[in-house]
């Protein structure tokens, strides 16, 4: 082996081992310990812990009607979002385009993701206080005082309260994302659809949209995953309340673990979140390929 | 293929990271403490207890830092204002007091259970009535201690016969109202339940013409927990029995119809679906809820002592701020009952590396070196009567206006039986409370719901 072949291999070998050994100790032990967790009754406390089979799989899916209804509530925090990831698309696009402000726009939609999420959600608990609430005020201002409603208390609409936020927060990170594939196609390609008589819906459709294909899988995924693992704006916000209207699988997951001591049950509801999180993934992947007509 | 199995792979690698990052943080008793709590116990029962705290300076050798975890914003302050680790270090110069202050007990307790599995604890740490059965096995028995025999609760909170915390303050429950809006609203202080009801009613009636955001009684039950003073000390108010939810583990059915439970939820109902609490009280948050009632866009908030201070920092003129006992009894014949628990019971870990130093800073903190300048510095009772002391103005009225006959009910937070129940049934009485103010809120189905799960958890934790 020559002298450079030897340095080759010894750089592969020292780059790998650190990530190696920092993904053992972080995500597989970690992980394996969480299924490990998950067949047991442990409480969080007590120095022993019993293994019980799949008795907490089956409680979960038998016994946990909260559970299930707060994963309901995430699939509303899935479907705003992604109602919304086609609106960000446009204005991306929209916002590529040359124009005065274009940059001041940019950076104002991208600053409620750089605000921490806790402050947000605690603003915004303010906002939509039912006494003094600056958006009941606007309400009455603009003469729509017969449309107060109980934002954060009303079963029925509190969750699509809570994704509103949580689409104000996270639509700019989207957009910047978006922007960063479109400005990644090359000009010529645009300028040859345009030469060819393509108008901008054509261009939209036809060149933008398939050539950053990874960017939307990225943000699909990112909206499976984020919806999934909604915690703190509902946290902060109701607490998840009123009873569990507006609890999410995360925060019902957490209130398992710590409330009630039961991390072997938490344990195998993180195990079924992951599942989940895989599964609806790669469904929404087969979906997606298969309106745009791409076989993957 | 290969690029699919690669991302496949991928993906499953971040969402282990995304997820998985919890079971890091909750890892279980594989890494159980590796000393038995009861050698623990022991070493602390040889530890060097018996010295009065006021002694000569100990040994400079000892160089230590000890930690004690709290959840208290004014007793965060306290510490500072006056100094405990100066006055410590009079006894142990070289000792560092660090003070790890949490934001609040939800995450306190959360925060000391992940820390307890990765023996982690802090070398002190407090605990509420409800959290020391948890923590019993954490903890080392103080059952030897100058302050836990001069202490009036201590034993009486005992775990299995061992002194796991000594409490530092006994808390009541006060219904704190404006003396000028029950004049001006034309009400007096009641004395029975339908005399509280009949006069948050007639408050929300005078005021609300000209605060349509009035609410007679201020809750903040977007939070939950401040129903507790209804959901959590009524039962025991009702029937007089402070370990009621003992007591309660005991039944098969406890929400069955005539039971304490079943009559209590009833009445707290009744009040929760009047509209006294203003136009959404699971709108608004405790905070809020205590700046309105500071502010007199409340007329009554119903807390702890504990609670007059954050009144205050609220307003300039708490002349007219009086309490009251919440009355719980239905007629005049009945006996008038109030409630009281032991609270922030100071415990050593078994974590700790410096237990004998850590008993001995319990010895301080009970001592005339720290207690008395302490106790007389927040609003809250003493649990040592060397060092009682006169009730502030604004909760002595309670006592001065409240029937002379009245029973004092000590407040237990449930034992063993009843905190595995709970964990099986996932009874939340404080969420259930916010619960009550949703409309089409079925407090008979929930109560059928309970009484199935309760027969069930019972027969399946075997508990008699």
């Amino acid at each position: 082996m020559s002298a450079i072949s030897r340095k080759r291999a010894q750089f592969i070998v020292v780059s790998l081992v650190l990530p190696v050994i920092l993904l053992l100790m972080f995500v597989v032990y970690p992980a394996a310990d969480l299924l490990n967790m998950s067949f047991t009754n442990w409480n969080g406390l007590d120095l022993q812990k019993t293994y019980i089979g799949l008795s907490n799989y089956r409680d979960m899916i038998f016994s946990s009607p909260d559970l299930w209804l707060s994963l309901r509530n995430n699939l509303i925090y899935f479907f705003v979002h992604l109602v919304f990831i086609f609106i960000e698309l446009l204005l991306a696009a929209m916002f590529c385009a040359k124009f005065k402000g274009a940059g001041f726009f940019k950076w104002l939609i991208f600053l409620p993701y750089i605000i921490n999420g806790v402050a947000i959600s605690y603003a915004f608990s303010y906002f939509f206080s039912p006494v003094g609430g600056a958006f009941n005020e606007a309400l009455r201002l603009l003469g729509l005082g017969g449309f107060i409603g109980n934002w954060l208390s009303d079963p029925k609409i509190v969750n699509y309260v809570l994704a509103s936020v949580s689409v104000w927060r996270y639509s700019g990170y989207h957009v910047i994302l978006f922007i960063a594939g479109i400005k990644s196609i090359p000009n010529d390609v645009l300028e040859a659809a345009v030469v060819d008589g393509a108008n901008a819906f054509q261009q939209f459709w036809h060149i933008i949209v398939p050539s950053i294909t990874l960017v939307i899988d990225f943000i699909l995924f990112d909206n499976v995953r984020g919806a999934l693992q909604q915690f703190d704006i509902p946290f902060i916000m109701t607490s998840g309340g009123p009873g569990y209207a507006s609890s999410t699988f995360t925060l019902y997951t957490i209130n398992i673990a710590f409330k009630f001591n039961n991390f072997g049950m938490a344990s195998t509801m993180a195990i079924a979140i992951m599942a989940i999180i895989i599964a609806v993934y790669f469904l929404q992947t087969k979906v997606v390929a298969g309106l745009r007509g791409v076989k993957k | 293929m290969i690029k699919r199995l690669v991302s496949a792979a991928l993906c499953i690698a971040i969402i282990f990271s995304l997820v998985a990052c919890g079971a890091a943080a909750s890892n279980p008793a594989t890494n159980a403490p590796t000393t038995a709590p009861a050698a623990q116990a022991a070493a602390a029962t040889d530890a060097p207890t018996q010295k009065p705290a006021e002694a000569a300076p100990k040994e400079e050798a000892v160089k230590a830092t000890l930690t004690i975890a709290i959840w208290d914003n004014l007793v965060n302050d306290l510490y500072q204002q006056l100094d405990i680790q100066s006055r410590f270090q009079k006894l142990y110069p070289n000792v560092d007091i660090e003070v790890e202050k949490i934001k609040n007990d939800s995450e306190y307790w959360d925060a000391m259970k992940i820390r307890a599995s990765a023996n982690e604890l802090p070398d002190l740490m407090f605990n509420k009535t409800f959290t020391l059965a948890q923590f019993k096995d954490y903890l080392i028995d103080l059952g030897g201690t100058e302050a836990s025999k001069n202490n009036n609760l201590a034993s009486a909170y005992s775990v299995g016969g061992k002194v796991l915390g000594i409490p530092q303050t006994m808390t009541t429950e006060y219904v704190f109202y404006w003396q000028d809006m029950f004049d001006e609203a034309g009400v007096a202080v009641p004395t029975t339940w339908p005399a509280f009801l009949e006069a948050t009613e007639k408050l929300q009636a005078h005021f609300e013409p000209e605060n349509p955001d009035f609410m007679a009684i201020a809750l903040g039950a977007k939070d939950e927990w401040p129903t507790y003073p209804f959901v959590e000390f009524m039962p025991a108010l009702q029937n007089g029995d402070g370990f009621n939810w003992d007591s309660m583990a005991k039944l098969e059915e406890p929400f069955a119809s005539g039971s304490n439970m079943n009559l209590t939820y009833n009445k707290i109902y009744e009040l929760f679906s009047k509209p006294v609490f203003g136009r959404d009280p699971n709108g608004i948050g405790h905070d809020q809820a205590v700046a309105l009632f500071a502010q007199k866009r409340a007329a009554i908030i119903v807390s702890g002592s504990w609670c007059l201070d954050t009144i205050q920092q609220g307003t300039d003129d708490v002349s007219t701020l009086k309490t009251f006992y919440l009355p719980v009894r239905d007629a005049e014949s009945e006996p008038f009952r109030i409630i009281a628990q032991g609270d922030s019971f100071l415990g050593v870990t078994i974590h700790s590396q410096n237990q004998p130093i850590a008993v001995d800073f319990v010895e301080f903190y009970f001592s005339d070196a720290w207690y008395r300048d302490y106790i007389n510095s927040i609003p809250d009772d003493g649990t040592v009567d060397e060092f009682a002391k006169a009730k502030t103005p604004a909760l002595q009225i309670a006592d001065d206006t409240e029937p002379k006959d009245k029973t004092l009910v000590m407040y237990d937070g449930g034992g063993d039986d009843f905190q595995s129940l709970v964990n099986e049934t996932k009874f939340d009485y404080k969420k259930l409370g916010a619960e009550m103010f949703v409309d089409g809120f079925d407090l008979q189905k929930r109560f059928d719901d309970l009484n199935a799960a309760w027969k069930s958890a019972r027969a399946k934790l075997g508990v008699k």
